[in-house]
């Protein structure tokens, strides 16, 4: 029994159905939170509450802005909201159009995740028109997604939070960290090759530090492993419905092989690296250990299809989807609750109470094509209905919706899939990879250096740095499940296999619905797609951000960034409230490696897309 | 073409044996935004002399900085389409690029914005000059946009620019029926 709130049971063969009794199941009542004036009224009392806010926070896109009121005098945030501040509207835009045009528009929702937004939009199309795509086409797929977050995690790692754990930072946050970390001996010397904490730091230091710089040359590694199958990045055009569009020979699989190999080599070095960091921090202050700390509720609807199981089938989308390298899962307080992927998008609900959205009736979709019951407030149920309007914090203040499963705020990660992966242990049979039911073991093969074998363990506390020591930890798990496909590959190719995508067709009749489940570098990524006499009648995008940056639901709870910020600990040094920079509330919101490009959407009426989108896929000012 | 700073259209022989890389930048099916992209399209249909690639630097300026670097090019000569303020929509705007240094926090945004999928004229510039991957000689001709919805095709005006561009580039470093 995996659903507490929902009234969603399961009959012996594991069907599920709505409780009998409940007469509107999904009926709710918002909660009613203090009024704007009670805000101002307490704000006034409180002379030593001061509002902080971030715009951007990321300019990924700067479209996440995150507004804060923070209580100085004794060290804790009291107040948050993340806010998303463009519509994009892709949903919109796809909107009576071709179906395979999801594959290249949704692609534009994210300049680093285009790979997999175009793969999401090529298994919803194949799970509504049954396209089997072939087991050559399977593993490409896998080896291309692997290679994009080859791509994402050290640049996220390096580019965009390490900078918060440079000397330049940490010196002008925290000076006696600085001064400590200097004469602290790093952990992993011998595999790194940094004496101390402050060698590391100095070269995490941003344009400057040779961590920085030497991640700037990996991501184009990693682009080029990707490109060599694939044939563009980013918004590759080789993604289709069934497989990929492009051939494969053991020529191009060795020139993916070599750029493989230098990320092995990388992988060793970066979760040691991290792990020596975050461990000093840990160490230096185990309040450290609070910074963007929440509760352990995680969704993931993994990837990496094993092409002997993956049948396009939502009625057996439980069983293809424990096939995964990446098991999909719901984490509910540190428990997995299920692996089952039907049980993950029948419990999905999305809300707008505080969105700069309009509701709607929903009701279409009852149940899913395998019986299960489905909210009103499910995608397949889903209208998008913008509604712009000012920012009032009580009311709607952002262009997120608030999804949630079984109505619980959920965030997601490179480290929910881990988790969920390493718990189940439920993954195909890996000559590099083993779940232990606690961690994940890694046999990093030899390469320029030493054969290296990692352990990332679930951790006790989660926080800011375990977000980031999984994510570092992410970059060798992926680094070998690509190794895994490139393997098989590779058989099939010699033994002579090279089909890699299966002829179709759109049926210009019926009604057809089909939902892709696939994980970002982020975590998290559904496609919801309805299909009517060869259109798309509706087209409805969870992203990982959708889920993180979320703003309150109409129970009260709130979202991840605002949850987390909410619990993390002023721990900056300084004297003077102007000298407060707010560091510990970045590493927080950074943890989650927020892409809010993904979450909203510029759009200006009539399929005219604003300047955002035209100069940047993400959008930028 | 139209120009507010150079005119200068004729081949010099002088100056094309130079090592010059032609390139565009945009995105595709972007209306009159894909301007790059399409100028590069249609030189790479052209005849050019050994010393002259022409190349579409879209796939983002960090993996531009390590191109640039290896081939260590003469010139450079950038086209893409940008929106300015006061400028009229179909026409086009040449002029020499010299790197002012910004701030490194506004480099580090830039680079923020590039590895996470930003393509734009502007941040391929700073970011390769920031890194010193650049030529000394670069050359930026924008196109003032007109149309930016989604879709192929250009605006009347855009379309006109674009072939003037292609043109005249042609002239200037390309191939001729007088040459062996």
């Amino acid at each position: 029994m995996c659903f507490k709130n929902l009234p969603v049971e399961f009959d012996e063969n594991g069907k599920a159905y709505l409780r009998e009794g409940v007469s509107n199941p999904y009926e709710y009542t918002p909660r009613k939170d203090l009024t704007e004036s009670q805000i101002v009224d307490l704000l006034s009392r409180n002379g030593h509450l001061k509002e902080v806010n971030f715009d951007p926070v990321t300019r990924v896109a700067g479209a996440l802005a995150f507004h804060s009121v923070t209580d100085l005098q004794n060290r804790k945030v009291v107040e948050t909201n993340a806010v998303a501040t463009l519509f994009r509207g892709y949903e919109v835009i796809l909107k009576g159009r071709d179906p395979r045009d999801a594959i290249f528009i949704s692609s534009r929702a994210c300049g680093v995740c285009g790979g997999v937004h175009s793969t999401c939009a090529a298994l919803t199309l194949e799970m509504a028109f049954g396209i089997q795509p072939p087991p050559l086409g399977i593993i490409l797929r896998n080896m291309l997604l692997a290679a994009e977050f080859l791509y994402d995690h050290p640049l996220h790692l390096f580019l965009l939070a390490g900078p918060d754990y440079s000397q330049s930072a940490v010196e002008a946050t925290n000076p006696e960290l600085w001064e400590q970390a200097q004469t602290t001996a790093c952990d992993h010397s011998n595999v790194h090759g940094y004496a101390t904490i402050g060698d590391i730091m100095t070269d995490l230091n941003p344009l400057s530090g040779s961590l920085y710089l030497e991640a700037l040359h990996m991501t184009r590694v990693a682009r080029e492993a990707y490109v060599i199958l694939g044939g563009k990045y980013p918004h590759p055009e080789t993604i289709v419905p069934g497989g990929i569009s492009t051939t494969v020979s053991i020529t191009t699989f060795n020139e993916y092989y070599s750029r493989l190999v230098k990320l092995f080599d990388y992988s060793k070095k970066v979760a040691l690296i991290w792990d020596d960091v975050f461990d000093f921090f840990l160490r230096a202050n185990p309040e450290y250990a609070k910074v963007g700390s929440r509760r352990v509720n995680m969704i993931d609807t993994g990837l990496w299809d094993d092409p002997d199981l993956y049948d396009t089938t939502y009625e057996n989308a439980n069983a293809w989807g424990n096939g995964r390298w990446a098991t999909p899962g719901v984490l509910v307080d540190g428990e997995l609750v299920t692996t089952n992927l039907q049980d993950i998008n029948i419990g999905l609900e999305e809300f707008v109470e505080h969105s700069f959205y309009d509701s709607w009736e929903g009701g279409r979709f009852p149940t899913d094509p395998a019986g299960g019951p489905l909210s009103p407030n499910h995608p397949w149920n889903k209208e998008t209905k913008p509604r712009p309007g000012g920012i009032n914090w009580k009311e709607k203040y952002t262009w997120d919706t608030a999804p949630r499963w079984d109505r619980l705020a959920m965030e997601t990660g490179p480290y929910s899939r881990m988790w969920n992966t390493a718990v189940a242990q439920k993954m195909p049979k890996s000559e590099f990879i083993e779940a232990t039911g606690h961690s994940l073991k890694m046999l990093l093969p030899k390469a320029m250096t030493p054969e290296l074998e990692l352990e990332w363990h679930i951790p006790k506390d989660w926080n800011a740095l375990e977000r980031n020591r999984a994510r570092a930890y992410a970059c060798a798990y992926t680094a070998l499940v690509a190794m895994d496909n490139w393997m098989r590959g590779m058989q099939m190719l010699r033994n002579g296999i090279t089909e890699v995508s299966t002829p179709f067709e759109i049926p210009r009749k019926g009604t057809q619905i089909g939902v892709g489940f696939w994980g970002a570098g982020r975590g998290y990524l559904t496609h919801h797609g309805v299909f009517e006499n060869g259109k798309i009648s509706n087209y409805q995008i969870v992203t990982p951000s959708t889920w993180m940056a979320s703003p309150r639901d109409p129970f009260g709870n709130m979202g991840p960034y605002e949850e987390a910020v909410l619990n993390t600990p002023l721990l900056e040094s300084f004297s003077k409230d102007e000298d407060f920079k707010g560091i510990d509330i970045l590493r927080a919101i950074r943890s989650f490696d927020p892409c809010m490009p993904c979450t909203t959407h510029v759009y200006a009426g009539d399929h005219t897309i604003v300047r955002e989108v035209n100069t940047c896929a993400c959008g930028v000012d | 073409m139209s120009s507010t700073e150079d005119r200068t259209q004729q081949a010099d022989p002088a100056t094309t044996a130079l090592r010059t890389l032609i390139t565009g930048v945009g995105y595709r099916n972007l209306r009159d935004l894909s301007a790059g992209n399409a100028v590069v399209d249609r030189l790479e249909t052209l005849d050019w002399p050994p010393e002259v690639e022409i190349e579409d630097l879209s796939y983002g300026p960090i993996d531009a900085i390590f191109r640039l670097r290896e081939a260590a090019f003469d010139r450079l000569v950038v086209v893409g389409a940008n929106a300015r303020a006061g400028r009229i929509p179909g026409e086009s705007y040449r002029r020499r690029w010299h790197y002012e240094p910004e701030p490194p926090e506004l480099v580090q945004a830039r680079v923020a914005e590039a590895v996470t999928g930003v393509i734009s004229l502007e941040n391929l510039l700073v970011i390769c000059a920031h890194f010193e991957a650049l030529p000394t000689e670069v050359t930026v001709i924008e196109i003032e946009p007109e149309d930016d919805s989604w879709g192929e095709g250009f605006s009347p005006r855009v379309e006109r620019v674009v072939e003037n561009v292609c043109t005249h580039l042609h002239a200037q470093f390309g191939l001729t029926e007088q040459d062996p």
